[in-house]
Parts: C-alpha cells; structure tokens; sequence
C-alpha cells in the first residue's frame, strides 16, 4: 500500500462528545499513526469556520484522506464529503467516525473507556480510510419523458403538468374514455363544480398540448430498465390489437379507487329505496323538480355514514371524503326541495377544514344529524307501507332508540383499493396493509415510492378529495421535475462490483437482490453475474452471500471493512 | 442579484418548495423570518401517526435546504414588499435583520448564552421557559448560529447623557455579577462612585417601571457596585494598555476632563491633566457637598484616572494653549468648565457677608467655611448650587436659611428631589421675589436683602416664563450673609487668543466634533455649553476623547453623531404590552436620612443593601432584551459579536414567488372561559408538544404550575376552531391528530396517567389516521363526546371541567385534572398582506391565501406568477403541505417555463424583425 496523507478532526460537538470523551486523548492516540499527516480537534467540526480550515488544511497538506470523528453520519456525511469536495479531495475518500451516537452519548457513565473506545473508532475510520479509493458517482442521462398510468382527474391533471415542465408524456387509460370516476359525477364539493365539465376541461388542455399522447383502451404490459430510463410496452385494446414501445425517465402511478360495494344485508342492502351515495347523486341531479323515486316523491332521506369503512376486521380506515360528500349532497337535495327531510346517522362527521362549513349550512338547512355509537349500528327493514324503516340509537339525544319511516336510505359507502396485481407485480409496488400503495415515507415523500423514479399519485395511495388527489399528481410532477430536469442523474457509486475471474456464477447473488439488479451474462465463454450499477442500492446483499468471494462493495470493500475491524479491535475497554 | 424563484417561509412548505425547485435547477432564495429554517415541524415530539420523531425526519431537510447548491437561505429575514417589474419579473425587498453575531464566524458554541444576563421567554418552547437574549434557536437550528434579540436600546441607556450602559449594569447586578457592572460603567468613565452619588439620574425618569409604580434605583446600584468595588480593589482593575506614542494634554480635571483622560488613557495615549486648584476634580471636589458626595469617593474615582498613568499637574492654570502643543502635546483639551459665578449686579454686593455659591462651597471643602451658628442667610438663585449652598448654609449652623428665587417652585432648575431634601433639612423658600439692594450696616456688613415681588409674564428664549415685577413696592428679608447662586460663566479669557470666545465666554468649537479652527484644539463640557451638571460633562469628555483618538489616528471625525452608534429606543407601551404576566414591585426603599438641622457634613445617603440591590435590578424589565452588557462579546472564542451592526436591507429580482408563510396557533386566551393565561396548568397542544419532545425542556411531562407529574390529563378539542363565538368557524384539520399522538406518547412517558380527551367529533381523516385513533382506544385513551364549556381552577392547582355527558345521559357533568391541554386550532397568518405592495394578492373570507381554483389548480393565487404552499393557504398537516407544497412547485415550473418559451419566441421574432 502506498503511503497516504490523511488529515483526522475530532469534534468537540460542543461539549456532546467532550464531556465524556477526552477528545486530547484521542487526538494523541492517532496523531502519530502511519499515514496519519495532521490530527486536531475541534469545538464543532460541522460549524463553517472549521470547515474552512479543513478546506485549507486539505489543500496546504495535500491530504487524500479525510476523518472526522463526530456524530452520526446520517447528520453530517454529506457536510464532510461536500467539504471534500470543496478542497478537491475526492469524497469517497472520506470517513465518518460517529464517536457521539455511538459513543459519548451511550457512555457517559464512563469517560475512560469511552474515551478508549472512541480511540478504537477513530483507529478503524483512519485505517478504513487507508485503503479507500476515489470513486466516481454514476451520471446517468435522463429521458425527458413520463408515463402516466390512469387518465382519472389526478392523472389528467399530472399528464398536463408534466407537459408543461417540457417533458414528454404517455398518458394511458385502461378504459376507453377518460376521467375515471369525476367524470362521471355532476356536482362536486366544496365549489359545486361538475365533475364531468373538469375532466372536459382538462381533456381539452391535453388535446392543446402534443406533447401528449393519450392512449386509451391501453394498459401497461411490460417494463424494464431503470430510474431515468425505463423502457415500457403500452398494449392499446380495440379491433386491432397494437403496442407501443417508449422510453420514460418516471412513473407516475394514477389508478384510483374502487368504490365499497355493500353485502346484500348490510344495512339493508338489497332492498329496494336502499342505495348507495354514488346512485343517490345520480337521483338528484336527474331530479331538478323534485327528487321521485318509483315515482312516488321522496318525502325523507336517511343517510348511513361509514359504510364500508372504520369496520374492524374489515376495512379499518376512513375514507375521509364521504362525509363532506354526503353534506353536500343534503345540500344539493335541499336546494332541489327544502321541505325534504334528510337524516344523518353518523359516529364523527369529518368535515375537516373548510368541508366544516358545508356541514354547518347542512344543519342550518334543516338536516338532522343523529350520532350512533359504534357497536349499536342502524338497522333498516321495509315497512308494511313499503316504507323503509331505520332504527338507530341517538347519542346526542340521551341514547334514545328512534326509528325514522323513510322513502330512501343512502349508504354512504366509501373507498377500497382497486385490483391492480400486474401492474404491482411488474413494478414491484408496494401495497400497504389496507390494500393503497405505499409512499416511501407518509409524512414527508407521500408520492414517491421505494421503487426509484416511480410515483402514486391520487387514490391509488389512499383516500382523498378532488383537490386532494390533484395536488398529489401535482406533486408527482414537481418530484418527476426534480430528477429529469436537468437531463442527468447522479448516483451513488457505492455499488457492488463483481469479479469475474472469481465469478462461477451459482445465481445465489440474483436471488437475493431484491432490486433486480444481478443478470447472467457470458465473459470469455464463461457464465458470470453483472450487476446494473444503476439499479444496484448498494445493499450489500450479494457480497455478504457469494460462495466464491466475488463480490465486493465499493466503498465498503472487504479490504476496508477487514482493516476498520482490525483496528477497532486493537483496543480492549476495561 | 437574480433568482428563478423566491421562497418566503422556511417551514415544511417552503423548504420542500425550495428543495423542489432546486433540484429542477432553479434559482431560489428563501427568506425565513426566525433564525432558523425548520418552521414549527422542527419544535414537535414526534408525527402522527409513524411517531417518527420530528427532529430526526425534519433535521436532513433542514440541512439540505441550506447546503443546496441551487438555493440561497436568508434567515432572520422578512420580505419587506415585493412589486412586478416593466419586464413581468418580480423586485422583492428583503430585510436582513441584524442578528449582532458574524454567521461566518460563529459556530454555534453557546458559550455567550450562560453569560448573557437577560432572560426571555424562550418561544421555541412554547414559553414554558426562559431563554437569552443571546441565543441559539434551538439545539438543531440550522444554520447552527446564535443570534442575539434586540428590541431597541432599553430607554435608561439611551437617555443617559453619559452613555453608560445602564440597563446593562442593571442586569449584571440582577446576575450578582457585581465587579462586571462596576467594570461596564468604568467603560464610560472612571467616576463610578461619583455619579453613584450625584448623578441626576435621568434614567430613572425614563424607566418604564416609573410609569406604572417606581423606577428601578439605577443610581443607588451604582453606587452599590463602586462601594463593592473600592471595598476591596484598589484602582479600577484594568491594565494600561502599551503606550501608543501620542500625547494629549488636557486643561482641567472636572468630569469632562477626568472622563477624557480616562478614555484617552485607556487606548495608551500619555495623558497629561492640567489643574489650576491645589487639588483635581473640578466641581466634583469644590462644588458638590461633602454630604452628597465624600471626598473619599471622588478621590478613589480619580485613582482609577492615575492608575493608567495619566499624570495630573495641580496648581497649574493654563494660559498658553499653543505652548502646550510647542511642549509636544498631539492634542490639547479644553475642559475647564464654568468656574466663575455670576454677579447680583445689584447695589450692595460689596458688603462683607455677600459672596457667591461656589466661593462658598469651595471654602467649605478647603475648610475654611464660615461658622454661621445663630445667623440668617439668604441664597439667591433656583438651581442646584442655590440648593447645596443653602443646606450647606444649614450645616455651618445658619439659625435660618431662604432661597429666594425669582419664578415659581415649578420653574426651579434645581432637581426637584434636591428642591425636596432641601425642604427636608429646613430650607425655606421665598418664590416670586428678586433681590434689588443688599442692605449693610455701618460695618460694612450686611444686614439684609431688599426684595421685590414678582410675577410671571410671557416665557423667555429658554421657554421659561419670563419674571416681572408685580408693582413697585419692595421688601426686606433681613439676614447676615447673601449667597448669590444665580448662575456661573467660563473663564476664558486667556484662551481668547487661540480659540473663538463668544459672548458668554464659552469657546465656540464644531458642535459635533468638538475641533476648534486650530486642528489640535479640543474643547469639552461646560466650557463650551455652560453650566449643565457632571453626567452631561462626562458624555462630553467621552466624545471629546473619541474624537482626539480619531484626529490623531488620521481617521475622518465622522464618529459617533449621538454618543453611541445606538438603536432606537424601544417604545415603552410594547415592553409594557408584551409582559405575560405583571408583578408590581415595591419601590426601592428610601436610603436617604435628612434632619431639620443638619449638623455635619456626613453623607445623608446609604448605600443599598445587597437584598435591596438585588430586589431593585430583578425588577428591570429588559426593555431592549439585550441589556447591552457587553458579557458575550467577551466571552466570544470567535470574535463572532459586534452589538453594533445594522439591517441590511437587499433588493433581489425574482421570476416567481411562493408564498409558505405557514400558520399562526390560535391565541387561547381568547377563550378565557378555558382561563389560559390565568391558571398554570393549562397548557396548549404545542406546549404540550414542547414537554414531550426530544429537547423538552424538564425531561418529563410536568404541570407548570407546581412541577408536578400529572395523573389525570385532560385534551380540550377544537379549541379556537368551529367556533363563531371567535370568528372561526372552519375545522383545523389537525388538533385531533396531534391530540392523539400526544395521547399515545403521554400514556408511553406516564404509563400510570389517565388520559381524557374532550372532542365533538374525531377528525382521524387521513391515510392510517383512523387506525391510528383506534390504537389510542386500545391503549386505553379515553374519549368523552362533549364540549366543555368552562375550566374552573382549584386551589391546589387542580381544574375542574364542566361539560355536558352527551353519551352517558346529557348530564352537566364535572370533572378534575391535573393537567389540562387546550387542542389549539389554526389562525391565517396575516403578515401576508402586507407581501405585495402594487397588485392584491386575494384572500379568502377567512383570511388564507386564495387559491381561484383549488379544485385543479392547487398552489396558484390570483397573481400571475405568485404562488402559495403549505398552510399559508388554509389549514394542512405535514404531509398535505409537502403534497401541496409539490402542486405549488409544478406550477411554479410550468410558469416559468412558459415564461422562458415567450422570452425565446420573442427573441426569435426580434431577431427576424433585425434581419429584416
């Protein structure tokens, strides 16, 4: 091994690691170890006086090698390698020792063997870092270009986004016409606007962009490749049969929801007057002289909210838009007829935000609105007169029992994850445990998917409004922006390489890459594994599972890990 | 400078716009208005419902915002307007505020925050602690540096003539930190037991204490900390500095020149001071009474002046102005005050037993006063010799002592508190009279005083009514000696040769620079202005000496215009106003022991007590915050502080604006029937956030009022939201979740913790919401349907709710807790209006950002090119301002671009034009 110039800071943090590690000592430790050219400490190694200094001192001392002793590197790896790459060190070549974490902040009943113990992390980072190379990140050139899967109003909404970022974009529809289940209702909430007029809208903004290309009847067959450039067979459906071939950088997934179909029974179910929300909204707006149903005129709508949802063992979450739907659709009914009576048997009415206004003008319309606790559910029987009957128990009234003779029931049903097996199969889609697809993180990526360059956008993540499911395409556009834009993506080279002299190709490797990374390719007459630097994660997976040692890590090379563990070890703590 | 796209608001919706937007390879400046970037999310527990603990997932995004190389942070940052340009862009002026810390300079090290001597509430912990005013955010602000928070100069600093730092020896004093007080006022001048003592005080008068019960007694803690101070250190306890080669020679040792000396001395000039008396000091030695101000006390001050090396050359007037600066003096100060008294000028004057204030007081503290046992004196005169002279007049045993004075007790000079001591020690007072004749025996001696009677006409150049007489008739006060106080001139006559003597035989120099023509010529203080009193004169010493510093540094003497480089002074209806709670105070007790019939010279004056010191600075209230001590900028290890900078205000050009301004929390004191505010352990949801989260501030869930671990918590929901009786009708969307999450993590840190939640309806409306109320149930949370209507407080603390039992038979049921949390709503940020300041940007009824269509256009406002993230534009959790944070940014890039593709078309059809 040649000599290397490597330059070691250990960082106070402040008094974090000082105050039970004696930073001096560790300082002493390593200072005059082999390759070693300068060791300081230092009050805040991440604070930018000192990272100038280390930009100087990289560059004075010519260091090729960088350590620093600090925190976690889940906080600062990426300060210091930035450091490194400021000074012109390449930043692979540096090394994070976490002597806080995992150190200082675990042992502060015990400075002197935390302090030996630091010494033993900063030995193994220095020795690591002996046998580092430069790396390279992987620029992968980008596709200007995004497949949209699901022409629903979040998929139309996105397709016209992504055009307008400049990127091209296939926009398929499994079914012949586009809209998805906006299109087919009148009225929305919270603005009234008709759901078909929407979808009309944005199907002319689609029609001005040709950018665009819209597929109908069309469905996702096959795909390969990886983020950035993923090559993707559409089957278009129709007399004649006829695929199309085209290169994306991303993925916007945008399926929708099925709607929840009652059991024949369930909360009368099966009889008739007793109908689902969709079917009453149906009613309505056929109805503008007044709501008929069997041509006698409705006299009294019961509502029955939560069917379908909030069920334990069943479908456990809420659906979250059926209740402002429901209230605004009493308001549509009262608008057409106020003298109609409209009841609502509810457990909590979640018209969060401003949806809360629309239930205040329910109720100020006349609408009753009757709490039923969760395990004395409504009950609904046909009446002699053909009526329906709805029994329920009304919290708000001192739990009375009360039965409502009503001309219609409307079971608020809500939403449930669509079948979608292949396309989850073929993109490795993750499905959650109520059946949506899963974000990487609910809180701060919700569109984004484990599977890089694949987005959710819409119901096919979970419940939502119109404006919800909007806003999410939306934000699947900006997150498509942020990787294609520039035309090139950098990635980690942290990768693993094989060997092929070594390589027998046994397939072990293949089977346990969970990112389809490994193929077997032939080299000088030989069967060897490959693996797709661009699809590898750098798990490590593979290397840990060769029989023949022919893989190794970059960036966590054997060679490194052996040394770094060797050196750890040298020190024994009391 | 120029960017793609300006961000203003750095919560999670202004930081996922910037990162959004960054990484499509915009431009972007983001303008946060705190210290750190991070918005609310930062100060949270953990989320609902991963429970990932909020510091650690906000934390990388915090500084990924900084470090992207396509994004420009400006933190403590307000837009100030924004306005369209000819050419469709945006000019955006942006507001650097002075943070008086070098971002590239500090790391963050805190070590200025233990010394700092204000507390404040900390407002990154919801105020259930205090915090400095030199501060760090919080442990993970990023960037990582500290800033420190001034209101404005407290007003008993900016009033003080002198330029003591009095707010900030207050403070130190309020810290025990007695020798660091001393050391700060030593910092103006060296006469710290000597203004201690005689000081006028006008920051007592301005003290915003003083407007709703008593001053602070900033004089008397002065005084306190020299006594300390002189106990046990002999001279001030600062090192000389290296010689710097420069001499200065200064004329006169009164307090401008004693001041001058000291601050000449202190940046290593050789300072010679120049005495005509046998001994230094000026007025300090020869006019102040013994009794007010000891000889000891004036003589330690001076040691503080001698004890840097300046010499003092008594019994030495100077005539020769320019032979001094032959002598090879750089610099020569005049600073000789006003030592000659103006004369009756009235018949009778040359009659033993007449003489004049000052001849008096300096025979006095020669030791050759007269003994007046058994006799009447009359002092003519209103000001503050005329009161020395008489109580001295009572001490040398005058049987009766009358101030004649020729205006009304409310026209006096004199300091109304020496007028009242005066009184005290059986000074009477003749008021509206005016001597015409001193009348004398055959002795030559005087016998009495004739006097007319006045009355006040219209008001004179001085503002004052002028006095005239009321007829012709007079009268005779009848007395064995007349002191004539009625004023005191300069002596300059001999200067008259090198420096411009007016009328008044004060030397005319530049008013502000204190240059004379003849460049080396300095004058200072009541030479120049007349008769004023010591604090004035030792502002003056001061400018002079930074003024001959900058003379013979070479630098331009465009110094300080008021005495410091100061703020404005805070306004005192805001201290007042932002005080949470307000304890009166009793007022410093009366230290002064005044008999009618003052025997000796003794001082009348006691010093404070520790205790009473301590109770007397613990009641400042921090007007500025930054009490201007001084302590950080020593303690320091970067050099990073410098109290004196400025805002800095920029213009920028953008191409797009998105407005993150995020959400206020509703005020719960607007519910006073939940009585937030009045009893201790009602807390709000975010307080309760700050006892749960990592950096909590007690390491346990506590009650605030008695520390207490609470055993029966109670949530109160949709506090401020669907509620008319505040003009809030709409639904917060997430005061329900974070209820249950703090549910769930109370019932985690409390195991044994009843946990009650008060709701009307539960707004789990979410992805995993609702399973995630389910699982607070199931571990054994308690919901109870109902509002409650009114929080009563026990005496223990306790608190009573009173609410209807809807599930359990509608009874109008009571219930008692420990511990009750108020589930706060959400309130629009308002500061949004103020944003643009030529187009409207459209609000909703309820005071959001107006989205025009928020069904499929999510993120645009009415404003071509503005658009609105996060909760600016109506009430969000997390993930729905990331999600319409992300809707905002693609509309902000589908803009842009366009706008681009018209810039090029336009370009194109330019070009053909040319060719053409």
């Amino acid at each position: 091994m040649s000599e290397r110039r490597i330059g070691v800071y250990i960082c106070h943090c402040g008094g974090n690691i000082s105050d039970y590690v004696d930073v001096a000592a560790v300082r002493d430790a390593v200072k005059d170890l082999p390759d070693v050219v300068h060791a300081e400490t230092s009050l805040f190694a991440c604070s930018d006086g000192t990272q100038q200094d280390m930009i100087k001192m990289i560059r004075d001392q010519n260091l090729d090698g960088l350590v620093v002793a600090s925190c976690s590197p889940k906080l600062h790896l990426f300060t210091f390698r930035g450091v490194s790459r400021r000074a012109g060190l390449n930043p692979f070549e540096y090394t994070q020792a976490n002597i806080r974490e995992q150190c200082s902040w675990a042992h502060t009943d015990d400075r002197a063997g935390a302090t030996t113990k630091a010494i033993g992390l900063v030995k193994g980072a220095i020795a690591k870092t002996r046998e580092s190379s430069a790396l390279e990140p992987m620029a992968v050139q980008t596709t200007p270009a995004s497949l949209v899967v699901g022409a629903g109003i979040a998929g139309l909404r996105a397709a016209i986004g992504l055009a307008d970022l400049g990127l091209r974009v296939y926009l398929l529809e499994q079914s012949a016409t586009v809209g998805g289940w906006v299109g087919q209702f009148g009225p929305t909430f919270p603005n009234d606007r008709d759901g078909r007029e929407m979808v009309a809208d944005l199907l002319e903004q689609i029609q001005e962009r040709p950018t665009i290309t819209l597929l109908t009847n069309a469905e996702l067959t096959a795909k390969s490749g990886s983020f950035g450039n993923y090559a993707v067979t559409i089957t278009v459906h129709g007399e004649s049969e006829s695929t199309v071939e085209a290169t994306v950088g991303s993925i916007v997934i945008a399926t929708g929801f099925d709607t929840y179909q009652p059991e024949i029974g369930e909360y009368g179910y099966g009889i008739d007057g007793v109908v689902t929300l969709a079917q009453f909204k149906e009613l309505v707006e056929a109805s503008p002289d007044g709501i008929k149903f069997h041509d006698r005129p409705v006299r009294t709508v019961t509502y029955v909210y939560c069917v379908g949802n909030r069920q334990p063992g069943g479908n456990e979450y809420c659906s979250k838009y059926c209740c402002s739907a429901t209230v605004h659709a009493s308001l549509e009914v009262s608008a057409v007829d106020p003298a109609i009576h409209q009841y609502h048997l509810y457990r909590d009415i979640r018209t969060y935000g401003k949806y809360e206004l629309l239930y205040e003008q329910s109720r100020k319309r006349g609408s009753v609105f009757m709490k039923f606790p969760d395990e004395t559910p409504p009950t609904v029987e046909r009446a002699g007169d053909g009526r329906l009957l709805v029994t329920t128990r009304d919290t708000l009234s001192g739990g009375v029992d009360v039965t409502i003779p009503s001309d219609l029931v409307v079971l608020v049903t809500g939403m449930v994850p669509r079948e979608n097996t292949e396309l989850t199969k073929m993109l490795h889609l993750p499905v959650g445990g109520d059946g949506f697809f899963n974000e990487i993180h609910p809180k701060l990526r919700p569109v984004e998917t484990v599977v890089d360059g694949v987005m959710i956008a819409g119901t096919c993540q979970g419940p939502k409004t119109i404006s919800e499911s909007v806003a999410s395409g939306l934000a699947a556009v900006a997150q498509s922006g942020a990787m294609l834009m520039k035309g090139v993506a950098e990635l980690d080279p942290l990768v693993a390489v094989v060997d092929a002299s070594a390589c027998t190709w046994c397939g072990e490797c293949q089977r346990v890459c969970p990112y389809e990374a490994i193929t077997q390719v032939e080299v000088d007459g030989h069967d060897v594994a490959s693996i797709d630097a661009a699809v590898c994660k750098g798990c490590g997976g593979c290397t840990s599972y060769c029989p023949s040692n022919a893989i190794d890590l970059l960036g966590a090379t054997d060679a490194q890990m052996q040394a770094l563990i060797e050196n750890l070890v040298e020190v024994t703590v009391p | 400078m120029e960017y793609d796209a300006l961000v203003v608001g750095g919560g999670i919706g202004g930081m996922e716009s910037s990162l959004k937007l960054g990484d499509m390879g915009y431009k972007v400046l983001l303008v946060e208005k705190e210290p750190s970037v991070g918005g609310r999310m930062i100060l949270l527990s953990k989320v609902f419902p991963t429970l990932d603990c909020a510091s650690c997932i906000s934390g990388p995004k915090m500084s990924s915002t900084i470090n992207h190389p396509n994004i420009t942070t400006a933190s403590s940052s307000t837009v100030l307007g924004i306005r369209r340009t000819p050419e469709g862009r945006f000019l955006a002026t942006v507001k650097k505020r002075a943070t008086y810390v070098d971002p590239a300079a500090c790391t963050g090290c805190q070590e200025c925050e233990p010394v700092c001597t204000v507390a404040v509430p900390d407002q990154f912990n919801a105020d259930l602690v205090p915090r400095r005013a030199a501060f760090l955010a919080f442990p993970q602000a990023v960037p990582k540096k500290v800033v420190i928070e001034r209101a404005g100069t407290s007003p008993c600093t900016d009033t003080c003539p002198a330029g003591i730092k009095a707010h900030g020896y207050v403070a130190l004093i309020r810290n025990g930190r007695y020798e660091e007080a001393f050391q700060l006022v030593l910092e103006a001048t060296p006469l710290v037991g000597t203004l201690g003592r005689a000081c006028y005080a006008p920051c007592e008068n301005e003290c915003t204490r003083d407007d709703v019960e008593s001053s602070i007694p900033i004089r008397r803690l002065k005084r306190f900390v020299a006594d300390r101070h002189y106990e046990t250190m002999q001279g001030p306890g600062v090192v000389a500095p290296e010689p710097n080669g420069h001499r200065v020679a200064i004329v006169g040792s009164g307090p401008a020149g004693l001041t001058a000396a000291w601050q000449l001395a202190r940046l290593g000039y050789g300072v010679t001071l120049y005495e005509a008396s046998p001994e230094p000091g000026g007025f300090l030695r020869y006019a102040i009474p013994a009794y007010r101000l000891p000889q000891d006390v004036v003589e330690r001050d001076i040691a503080n002046v001698t004890a840097l090396g300046v010499e003092i050359v008594t019994n030495s007037p100077i005539t020769d102005l320019e032979a001094l600066h032959h002598d090879g003096f750089d610099a020569v100060l005049v600073a000789t005050g006003t030592p000659r008294s103006t004369t009756l000028g009235i018949p009778g004057e040359e009659f033993a037993g007449v003489q004049s204030g000052l001849e008096l007081l300096r025979d006095v503290r020669l030791g050759a006063g007269p003994d007046w046992t058994g006799q009447r004196v009359v002092v003519v005169g209103g000001g503050n010799v005329a009161m020395d002279a008489a109580r001295t007049a009572r001490r040398l045993g005058a049987r009766r002592t009358i101030v004649a004075y020729r205006r009304g007790r409310d026209e006096m000079p004199a300091m109304a508190s020496e007028v009242q001591d005066a009184a005290h020690e059986g000074v009477a007072f003749e008021f509206l009279v005016a001597p015409v004749e001193v009348l004398g025996d055959e002795h030559g001696r005087v016998t009495g005083v004739r006097c007319q009677r006045m009355v006040l006409g219209a008001p004179d150049a001085s503002g004052r009514r002028r006095p005239e007489p009321a007829d012709h008739s007079t009268f005779v006060i009848e007395c064995d000696a007349v002191i004539g106080a009625i004023g005191m001139v300069p002596d300059t006559e001999d200067f008259a040769t090198t420096l411009r003597v007016g009328a008044d035989r004060r030397v005319a120099v530049d008013p502000l620079t204190r240059q004379s023509e003849v460049e080396y010529l300095f004058a200072a203080g009541d030479v120049v202005n007349g008769a004023t009193d010591i604090t004035r004169a030792v502002g003056e010493g001061r400018r002079a000496a930074h003024m001959i510093d900058r003379f013979l540094t070479g630098r331009p003497l465009d110094g300080f215009v008021a005495l410091d480089d100061r703020l404005a002074a805070v306004d005192k209806a805001a201290v007042l106003a932002r005080q949470r709670t307000y304890t009166p105070r009793e007022a410093a007790p009366d230290t002064f022991s005044l008999s009618d019939g003052p025997t000796d010279f003794s001082e009348v004056e006691r010093v404070l007590s520790e205790v009473e010191a301590l109770a007397g600075a613990g009641a400042c209230l921090d007007c500025g915050v930054c009490s201007e001590c001084g302590q950080c900028v020593r303690a320091c290890p970067a050099d990073a502080i410098d109290l004196n900078a400025k805002d800095q205000v920029i213009e920028v050009d953008v191409g797009a604006v998105v407005v993150s301004t995020g959400y206020k929390l509703f005020a719960a004191d607007l519910k006073p029937e939940y009585g937030w505010g009045q009893y201790a352990n009602v807390i709000t949801g975010m307080q309760m956030d700050r006892l749960l989260a990592p950096t909590r501030p007690f390491n346990t869930v506590l009650r605030p009022g008695d520390g207490k671990v609470p055993e029966r918590i109670a949530y109160v929901s949709c506090t401020g939201s669907r509620d008319r009786t505040v003009d809030n009708p709409l639904c917060s969307k997430l005061c329900c979740m974070y209820s249950v999450k703090q549910n769930q993590l109370i019932m985690g840190t409390l195991p044994l913790a009843d946990v009650t939640m008060h709701y009307i309806d539960i707004r789990a409306a979410g992805k995993r919401y609702d399973e995630f109320y389910e699982q607070s149930r199931a571990m054994g949370a308690s919901y109870i349907k109902g509002r409650v209507s009114k929080i009563t407080e026990k005496d223990n603390g306790d608190l009573v709710l009173r609410y209807e039992d809807i599930e359990n038979g509608g009874a109008i049921t009571e219930a008692e807790y420990d511990l009750v949390v108020l589930a706060v709503g959400v309130q629009p940020n308002r500061e949004v209006e103020q944003l643009f300041t030529d187009e409207h940007l459209d609000l909703n009824e309820y005071y959001y950002v107006d989205e025009p269509d928020d069904d499929l256009d999510p993120g645009r406002t009415n404003i071509p090119g503005v658009f609105v993230a996060g909760a600016a534009a109506g009430a969000k959790d997390i993930v729905d301002s990331i999600t319409h944070a992300g809707a905002a940014v693609s509309q902000v890039a589908a803009y842009l671009e366009r706008r681009r593709d018209d810039d090029l078309i336009n370009q194109e059809l330019a070009t053909m034009e040319l060719s053409r």
